[in-house]
């Protein structure tokens, strides 16, 4: 609890993005490609005059719109080494550059369409939990951008990231910066002590791996841990339905040989992927509906009913059933998958 | 009443450093100071004890002393060129099993404190993200000098556990970070193009090497039974530390990265211990709580930490040699590897 503050200092997200994909704004109608180039010519004489790398960006970016300016600086304050970074490794600077793609998947790709936001707490601790699919987190990211996106008061979630991914190359370092931590016990109860918002995929690698004749079936939530870390630290339980996401890698098969051969615990195979190499990562644009249930207050049983094994059942089942219930629900509601 | 007190590797740039700060303190009435050679600084009522912390004959000379607190500094964290991994063994944990058979017939002493390290917990990528005191030995002791460690945090547990009269506390440190530090880490962290691990940026946290003393006199006024970690609150990814630095990155393929390390030592780049790899892969963090809330004492967060190093660094660069300590203790006078004393993991 005397850990730094939770919260971060938040940035405002203006509702067009960082990008401002507003093209009328700044110097208006010179075509995109121009102003760009010109960014690209200055940057390379900024060099020649001898500025460092960052300092020519920033003159570079002098030229630019506004919008893209405000990235460049970003950036440059990046490659200072200025950038801020939570004791988590989470990098603000880092989410709002890579933000536009994120609501670029959100809107146009996946056609996201979330409900109840409004339930997720505006401040103080919580845990949200939601069905868990597909290979890569991204329904962590949808709906982190759900609520950045819509909730009156805007604040980055935290997730929980199946260990194995902090393996891999690349993908550790891109999920820490953008707010993931090992799926752990106890870094959930860091986080929720420090007041963050914290989303967990009880499913775990049973809800990622499974195949796609049994999407939304909702697994086994693991042993109701998050329940137990949940009763701990009297955080509200906000159970969510991701819809949408247990179609965008469909799991046809399961290669045992190579999974074991990357260390992996389960190496998927799609109707694209590894047919198609990288471009088989390319998730299927599936249409999605998130939906964010009323809170369930633990706080009433005190942290010592974590050892009561039979309430943490009951809190896992009840958590479930209302999950399971609103996918069908969703689905229902969304009607064809893809169209 | 005065406390007496025996600080072993006085002369190590630990041992020295503390050994100043007591005799300002006044806390303490004694002073020893043990170790093979004499300590490079003038200390001014420090007892200079010239023996091998190796050597049964401890046992004879720290009795003598009658103290009642002994501090365990002369524990080499890191592997330096041209010692054997044997001769690392022998002082971290011959030694250690050497002292605590002193400290078992020296019926006064109440306190000893440990200088260990926080590697014995391991970077993992499924650690969670803060060690605590109570997860060590979650994962398996990799690399020969973790097992050290873990020996010898056996040997204190054994022997606090017979001596119950006794506080034993084993402070785990994360590596330290100071201008006049000579360790693999800071000569890493000088050296002019840092090779890291392609795709990966772990994150670190370290302790300023002036709060490492503090935190070492501060736990002697406040011993607790058991381990206390000690580092500065937060951590820094590789990635902002370098670019902090400005300093260049070199991304090295990880299965390439311990080969291209050892092949760097010609160039220049310093000669990293095994555990490196693993510590630049995943990092390594823990919880600093206890330190704070029960020792009561607040070191600098790793990011000031690492501001300062860098600021220090960057004003003593006019004088030249890669590893050049501009002329600490330690550098001046090496006669022989028994008496370098490195201060990282």
């Amino acid at each position: 609890m005397t850990q730094a503050p939770g919260q971060p200092p938040r940035r405002r997200f203006d509702r067009g993005g960082p990008l401002g994909a507003d093209p009328t704004e700044g110097n208006g109608n010179r075509p995109a490609a121009i102003t760009q180039l010109q960014f690209v010519r200055n940057l390379g004489r900024a060099l020649e005059s001898g500025l460092e790398l960052p300092d020519a960006v920033e003159r570079a970016a002098l030229t630019l719109p506004r919008s893209a300016r405000r990235l460049a600086d970003a950036a440059a304050h990046r490659l200072r080494g200025e950038n801020y970074e939570d004791e988590w490794g989470f990098d603000e600077d880092f989410v709002e550059l890579v933000y536009a793609f994120f609501e670029f998947m959100y809107e146009r790709w996946w056609r996201v369409e979330a409900t109840g936001v409004e339930n997720v707490p505006a401040h103080g601790r919580a845990m949200l939990v939601a069905n868990h699919a597909g290979v890569l987190p991204w329904d962590a990211t949808m709906m982190r951008v759900a609520i950045l996106k819509q909730h009156p008061l805007p604040r980055y979630p935290r997730f929980m990231v199946l260990d194995w991914a902090f393996r891999l190359p690349w993908v550790s370092s891109f999920m820490r910066r953008v707010g993931g931590v090992v799926a752990s016990p106890f870094n959930a109860m860091r986080l929720l002590e420090q007041d963050h918002l914290v989303m967990v995929f009880p499913e775990g690698v049973k809800g990622a791996g499974k195949p796609f004749s049994e999407r939304y079936r909702l697994q086994r939530l693991g042993r109701g841990g998050f329940v137990e870390v949940a009763l701990r630290t009297s955080s509200p339980i906000v159970p969510v339905a991701v819809v949408g996401s247990e179609e965008i890698y469909p799991k046809i098969g399961d290669s045992k040989l190579l999974a074991r051969l990357i260390g992996s615990p389960y190496f998927p195979i799609t109707p694209t992927f590894p047919a198609l190499g990288l471009l088989g990562t390319v998730p299927l644009p599936s249409k999605w509906r998130i939906e964010f249930c009323p809170p369930i207050d633990v706080s009433g049983y005190g942290p010592e009913a974590a050892e009561d094994r039979s309430l943490v059942f009951e809190l896992t089942e009840l958590v479930r059933d209302t999950i399971q219930e609103k996918l069908y629900e969703n689905l229902v509601k969304r009607g064809s998958a893809f169209i | 009443m005065g406390r007496r007190v025996l600080i072993t590797g006085v002369s190590g740039y630990w041992g020295t450093e503390l050994a100043r700060r007591l005799e300002r303190s006044g806390e303490f009435e004694y002073i020893g100071g043990l170790d093979v050679r004499p300590p490079g600084a003038d200390l001014e009522r420090t007892e200079f004890i010239r023996a091998d912390i190796r050597n049964p004959l401890i046992s004879k000379l720290i009795p003598q002393t009658g103290v009642d607190t002994v501090v365990h500094s002369d524990i080499l964290l890191a592997p330096e060129p041209g010692k054997s991994v044997k001769q690392l063994h022998d002082i971290n944990v011959i030694g250690s099993l050497q002292l605590l058979a002193a400290c078992e017939k020296t019926s006064t002493v109440r306190t000893i404190v440990v200088r260990g390290s926080a590697a014995i917990y391991g970077a993992e990528p499924n650690a969670p993200s803060f060690f605590t005191e109570s997860m060590a030995r979650r994962f398996p002791l990799r690399t020969r000098f973790q097992r050290d460690i873990g020996e010898l945090e056996n040997y204190f547990e054994t022997f606090s556990r017979r001596f119950p009269e006794v506080t034993v506390t084993m402070l785990r440190y994360q590596p330290s970070l100071g201008p006049r530090i000579d360790s693999p880490l800071t000569r890493y962290l000088r050296s002019p193009a840092v090779p890291v691990q392609l795709g990966f940026d772990p994150l670190l946290q370290f302790i300023h090497a002036d709060d490492a003393v503090a935190a070492l006199e501060a736990t002697l006024l406040r011993p607790l039974p058991g381990a206390v970690n000690v580092a500065g609150e937060g951590s820094v990814s590789l990635s902002k530390l370098l670019r902090m630095a400005g300093k260049l990155p070199l991304p090295v393929l990880p299965p390439l990265f311990a080969p291209t390390l050892r092949a760097g030592r010609r160039f220049g780049l310093a000669e990293m211990p095994p555990e490196t790899v693993p510590w630049l892969r995943y990092g390594l963090t823990v919880d600093c709580r206890r330190l704070i809330e029960e020792v009561g004492y607040r070191p600098r967060p790793t990011l000031e930490t690492v501001r300062d190093f860098i600021e220090k660094v960057r004003s003593h660069r006019v004088l030249p040699g890669v590893g050049g300590m501009n002329g600490s203790a330690e550098d001046s006078e090496r006669p022989e590897p028994r008496d370098e004393k490195a201060e990282t993991r």
